[in-house]
């Protein structure tokens, strides 16, 4: 165990490492002066030769990365005052400590990721349960063919269409809101259940048609049949037979998913005006805020790497020929 | 004279005596491609206590019967009719509870292959121990218990330290007696063995037999071995069932079948078998032909156009017009006369198996 | 107030944009739909009045009531970018300016009447301003005890800091024509004085004196007749030296306004409270009704007029600080009489011209027909619909003094659609049938529309149009070069405050021709130079204002440095419940100073 969490740290710092060395020499590949947007009226050179030594950009480029580097387990001191390990710098724009600033986003995203995951998986693995325990009936076709119409549906589409039924015409609903969890516990859930809704349609869809396919298949196991010849009663070995089996293949999806997931976000941010991570890096290519860009990426894909380890415990967790071999 | 006297147009299942009666079971299987005929019109009774072996190709509708006797069978594309008693309780009209009580209770079965039949997520002692808690109310360490008792039982060496594997974790003549350690742990009165042997290598394959002769002396059960291994049956069964396309084609004891056997496809099952004392450069004669579509089943007898003897049949086209009755009792559903099988086994097929 | 120079502007232009793509095929409706009700130049008369001085009576608190104020409420503010800078010393765009008309004072601010006619009168000072010198000296009295939020009392020194910082290299955004006129122009002024952080240096008394707590005096080397106006810039508000905090000001200034900010979260929210130390008796234009601003980041024009349209919750306390009703939603906010009741409209100060490279395009004749060609109405009915924008006659904006609404050099009220024929006939005189044209615009929906309205038409007048497509983040940099390579590229400006003064000279002064300036079209007249440089020397600011009136006649129909296309409107919407809502003349959007809640 020991090993592979060790495997697993030194893989996902070399990946991050890898990611940051990508992200910052493909930055300055693009011919671009990120002072130019700092740079106000009567940008003359001069004015141009401020800002860039304002903003650190006087370095030869491998300096500058080094001092990115060694900023992330060192700190780094800056005009706005100490940024303390782990530093990503301060924004270019609006002169914010990277790190401060995703703390701040965060919160949001992860609510959103975790309760669009939450909901899709629910949503999704339940109806496909359903379909699969009435498979061939009505109920089993409708499911079908909601998930195949859903599946079909874009973030940016259905989000406008949502408000606009929901929010905007009828009134049902508050406009979609981020108030944290610790704040307001009902507003939080409130302000997000549009946003996980709309996020989550889209999986939703492909885990219903998944959670069926791999529930009939489970059913016909043989072991699922050989319960059923000790006498264990059809509900019992559906879910603790069939179900289990059928996570696995749900959960490997899963694990390919979750950068979509994290896209989804970025798209749903932006359809409810929402400021998480997501925005936050659309924010940072448009500025050409590379401090900023650094942080998100870096963030995000430690994030998902995260994730990740996460799912492989779970294939663990599920499966007892993974957890003891 | 054995159980196996029961004439197939028999009265009424309810009078029958017998631990199992089945009779004129038919199952239907609603596909896309129209209705598997897979069981037609079969019946035979088991007494407790002893061996009915069940031979036949793939498809020949073994299995089926043997799920239809557990009702196991898929309730939305199959339709069943005809009796099934066992000891005295109707199994085709009784309802799921009604099922799931007798199963892996009284009645039990043994599944091919342990690999595919135990679960890979539950531990093998939860397995065994949960018909048991199910079956008789006992708590979870009870039934725990029991299932190092069973284990020990099926000749599982460190049973205690085992109870708590997973099926993978056993080799795979373990993982076969722990599942029969499974099938037992109620202490069934009639026992389902669906080619419980087939996977297994030959020596294991030697132990597990001895393992259910054994306990079937101990429990006292009633076996249905299903195999198309001859030899197994050979060594088990005390009474033979052949099947082709759904129907019994041939019955009796072990030792009247593969001695005399009566059926042209009963003599090729036995030509088809490797012999010891056969000459190594020997060739084996298969069947010719393939087995029949159970969705268009030939008509008359459905062997006949697998079979190399109907042309000695007097009539013509008998073989395809009309379907041979199996006889009541030892006997064989075929329009050759008694002294013409008498003839073809001796002249022509004795000699053929050597 | 500024333009289009600074990023965040930038950004937002192309937002706009990228919201007008859809709303094409609605602009003919506009005007099908009845009566145009949008504004006419007629209306907007006051906009373009020349600014009056107030006195020291004038300049004295409280603020004329607003009529049916009610105190309380929290007015809730949508807006699709962040605020660029909260540090007042780097603040030019005119979102960061509405919000520091709540929190920041300077010497000098505005009045306004109903009509939009604008009062010079001071703020922090007792008046706008004592001129003497012939305008080269300027005195300042500080009324007496305005404390910041701190409750630290305002003197002196805190405006003579105020001044000192905008030196220091962190300090790059921001208006720089006070220290230019202290300290030399262009970036030179850095160089004669590097900010009061290093060493504690002061600027030398012979450019700002503190002779005592409460008197500022700055000398100019030449006169300078809009100090007031220059003085009333949120870029030059004043900065508390003890609480000064350098680079980490601009997310945590000091306030000294009815407001202070509570809470900063760059591009997600800012939250303003009351500032308990604001004395409204101090204040000669600011109100404090409400109890405070939230104001959230990220929602684009169509979500705000949806939101605002919707009318729920928070959304009928809401006001738009830079935000427009979307061209998509124009129709239907305007067919609603009672949604209609809620809006304002007034001139935004920008002037969208189409610059003409004069080291390229040498032939004015070339220039007039490029002129006359363009299809102004078009072009402005991509970018808002009706309701955003409408046909420029001339190169100044109906909200610069000196407009005239009948001087119309390109007959663009006859003919506001293009004149192709002339332009045909202007093009075979010069003997320019087939020339090549490099025509730059920016990769945004609204620009690349617009690109091949002006195409059809220069083609149809029989040049060769090569259109050359720009990132949008890197559009004024690189027109902005002397050596850009193009012939023709649109830009848009608007003035600083009220006066010509703020335009004429960053635009066609010949001396300013360098990178990064805004003299996109290279004019380099010598009859405009020394205009220009007798203008701006003008103490009178009537006379200015006719000088500059004659200029831009004499550059259009002399020179034609850049061909106007159209003037830019504002159209926006509040919520229910919002009281006091009135255009702006000095920020061209809502007034925050003066809304209320009725309930």
């Amino acid at each position: 165990m020991l090993r592979f969490i060790l495997r697993r740290t030194f893989g996902a710092v070399l990946i991050l490492l890898l990611i940051s060395a990508f992200t910052f020499f493909m930055y300055y590949a693009i011919p671009q002066d990120p002072a130019t947007l700092a740079c106000g009226k009567n940008c003359t050179p001069d004015a141009l030769a401020i800002i860039h030594k304002n903003l650190g950009l006087d370095d030869p480029i491998p300096v500058q990365y080094w001092k990115f580097l060694s900023g992330l387990f060192a700190g780094r001191d800056f005009a706005v005052g100490h940024c303390p390990a782990p530093c990503f710098g301060v924004s270019f724009r609006d002169q914010q400590m990277v790190w401060d600033t995703i703390m701040d986003r965060f919160p949001l995203t992860l609510s959103l990721t975790i309760g669009g995951l939450l909901v899709f998986l629910i949503v999704g693995l339940g109806t496909g349960l359903i379909a699969a325990r009435y498979r061939g009936t009505w109920l089993d076709k409708t499911f079908s063919s909601i998930s195949l119409v859903l599946s079909s549906m874009q973030i940016y589409f259905l989000g406008p269409v949502v408000l606009g039924i929901f929010v905007y015409s009828t009134g049902w609903l508050d406009k979609p809101k981020y108030v944290p969890f610790s704040e307001n516990p009902a507003q939080w859930f409130m302000g997000l259940l549009i946003p996980w809704i709309v996020m989550s349609v889209i999986f939703t869809a492909n885990y219903t048609r998944m959670s069926r396919s791999t529930m009939i298949e489970q059913l016909q196991e043989e072991h699922v049949r050989a319960a059923r010849a000790k006498g264990m009663t059809g509900r019992y070995v559906f879910f603790r037979y069939a179900w289990r089996g059928s996570l696995i293949p749900i959960l490997t999806i899963l694990g390919m998913d979750l950068s979509a997931l994290l896209g989804g976000a970025v798209v749903t941010e932006f359809t409810f005006g929402l400021a998480g991570i997501g925005r936050l890096a659309v924010d940072s290519v448009v500025g050409k805020d590379l401090p900023k860009l650094m942080g998100v990426m870096l963030f995000s894909a430690a994030f998902i790497l995260l994730l990740n380890v996460i799912v492989d415990a779970l294939y663990a967790v599920i499966d007892p020929r993974v957890r003891l071999s | 004279m054995t159980t196996l006297t029961k004439p197939e147009d028999a009265p009424a299942a309810g009078a029958s005596d017998a631990f199992l009666s089945v009779r004129d079971l038919h199952v239907r299987f609603a596909t896309e491609d129209g209705v598997v005929k897979a069981v037609d019109g079969l019946s035979f009774d088991l007494e407790r206590g002893t061996t009915l072996g069940i031979v036949g190709e793939s498809g020949s509708g073994k299995s089926v019967t043997n799920l239809s006797i557990l009702g196991l069978h898929n309730p939305l594309s199959t339709t069943i009719e005809g009796e099934i008693v066992l000891d005295g309780k109707e199994l085709i009209t009784a309802t799921e509870p009604e099922l799931e009580k007798l199963r892996g209770n009284k009645m039990a079965m043994i599944f091919q292959d342990a690999l595919t039949a135990l679960s890979p997520y539950h531990s093998v002692g939860r397995q065994i121990g949960e018909p048991f808690r199910k079956h008789t109310g006992a708590s979870k360490r009870e039934a725990r218990e029991r299932a190092i008792e069973m284990l020990e039982k099926v000749g599982i060496p460190h049973a205690k330290r085992r109870v708590d594997d997973y099926p993978h974790q056993f080799s795979g003549g373990m993982r076969q007696r722990a599942m029969i350690a499974m099938s037992l742990v109620c202490n069934p009165d009639l026992l389902i063995a669906d080619e419980p042997t087939t996977a297994l290598d030959v020596t294991v394959q030697a132990q597990i037999l001895d393992l259910l002769k054994d306990l079937q002396q101990e429990f006292g059960s009633a076996i249905i071995m299903i195999t198309h291994d001859l030899g197994v049956v050979a060594n088990m069964a005390d009474d033979l069932l052949v099947m082709y396309a759904g129907r019994a084609v041939e019955r009796g004891t072990v030792r009247e079948v593969l001695k005399t056997p009566q059926h042209p496809y009963t003599w090729g099952l036995l030509a088809s078998m490797p012999r010891l004392t056969a000459d190594v450069d020997e060739p084996l004669t298969p069947i010719a032909g393939a087995p029949p579509s159970l969705l268009n089943p030939p008509s008359g007898c459905p062997f006949h156009p697998r079979c190399a003897f109907r042309n000695e049949v007097e009539g013509a086209d008998r073989c395809v017009d009309i379907r041979p009755e199996l006889p009541t009792g030892r006997g064989a559903a075929c329009h050759l006369t008694s002294d013409q099988k008498s003839r073809i086994f001796t002249e022509t097929i004795r000699p053929r198996l050597g | 107030m500024s333009i289009i120079s600074s990023s965040r502007a930038r950004t937002a232009v192309v937002a706009v944009a990228a919201g007008a793509l859809a709303l094409a095929g609605c602009s003919s409706s506009d005007s099908g739909n009845g009566k145009d009700k949008s504004k006419s130049k007629k209306e907007a008369a006051a906009q373009s009045a020349a600014v009056t001085m107030g006195t020291a009576a004038d300049s004295t608190g409280p603020a004329e009531e607003v009529p049916g104020a009610k105190p309380g409420g929290t007015i809730q503010v949508y807006e699709e970018d962040d605020f660029s800078h909260l540090d007042p010393g780097q603040i030019y765009v005119s979102d960061a300016g509405l919000l520091s008309k709540l929190i920041f004072r300077g010497l000098t601010t505005y009045k306004e009447d109903d009509k939009g006619a604008l009062t010079v009168v001071g703020d922090l000072a007792t008046d706008p301003g004592k001129m003497s010198d012939g305008g080269k000296t300027w005195t300042y009295t500080l009324k007496d005890g305005i404390k910041d939020e701190t409750g630290h009392v305002i003197d002196s020194a805190d405006v003579r800091h105020t001044f000192e910082r905008l030196y220091d290299p962190f300090i790059t955004d921001g208006p720089s024509y006070i220290q230019q006129w202290m300290s030399g122009s262009g970036t030179t002024y850095r160089k004669a004085y590097a900010g009061p952080f290093k060493g504690g240096k002061h600027l030398p008394d012979s450019v700002l004196a503190t002779p005592d707590d409460k008197t500022v005096v700055f000398h100019f080397k030449v006169a300078q007749p809009d100090l007031p106006q220059a003085l009333a810039m949120a870029g030059y508000s004043v900065v508390p030296e003890k609480t000064d905090t350098k680079a980490k000001y601009d997310t945590k200034p000091v306030a000294l306004g009815p407001y202070k900010v509570s809470e900063f979260k760059a591009g997600k929210s800012v939250k303003l409270v009351k500032n308990t130390n604001w004395d409204a008796k101090s204040d000669a234009m600011r109100h404090q009704y409400v109890d405070g601003f939230n104001i959230d980041i990220n929602h684009d024009d169509e979500d705000q007029t949806k939101t605002i349209l919707a009318d729920r919750g928070d959304a009928k306390n809401a006001i738009m600080m830079t935000g427009q009703v979307a061209t998509t939603q124009v129709q239907k906010v305007v067919s609603n009489a009672a949604a209609m009741k809620r809006t304002i409209q007034g001139y935004a100060p920008y002037v969208w011209q189409m610059n003409f490279n004069m080291d390229r395009i040498k032939d004015k004749k070339i220039r007039d027909a490029i002129t006359y060609a363009m299809p102004s109405t078009a072009m402005y009915k991509t970018d808002g619909g009706a309701y955003g924008g409408e046909v420029a006659n001339s190169l100044m904006s109906p909200t610069t003094p000196g407009y005239q609404k009948n001087y119309d050099p390109f007959d663009r009220s006859k003919k506001p659609n293009g004149d192709i024929e002339k332009a045909k006939k202007l093009i075979d005189e010069a003997g320019a049938k087939g020339m090549k044209i490099v025509y730059a615009y920016a990769n945004v929906p609204v620009r690349q529309q617009q690109a091949v309205l002006v195409e059809n038409a220069l083609t149809k007048i029989g040049l060769d149009v090569q259109k050359k497509e720009i990132d949008a983040a890197t559009w004024y940099e690189q027109v902005g070069k002397v050596k850009n390579g193009f012939d023709i590229y649109m830009t848009g400006w608007g003035q600083d405050w009220s006066s010509a003064s703020t335009v004429f000279p960053p635009l066609y002064d010949g001396t300013q021709i360098q990178d990064g300036a805004s003299n996109y079209a290279h004019i380099n007249d010598d009859h405009v130079n020394s205009e220009i440089q007798r203008i701006l020397k003008i103490t009178d600011t009537a006379e200015a204002t006719k000088a500059w009136t004659a200029l831009n006649q004499y550059i259009s129909e002399k020179v034609n440095p850049a061909s106007p296309i159209y003037y830019t409107k504002t159209f926006q919407i509040a919520g229910t419940n919002v009281g006091g809502l009135r255009y702006s003349t000095v920020t061209s959007y809502t007034d925050p100073t003066r809304v209320f809640l009725k309930s």
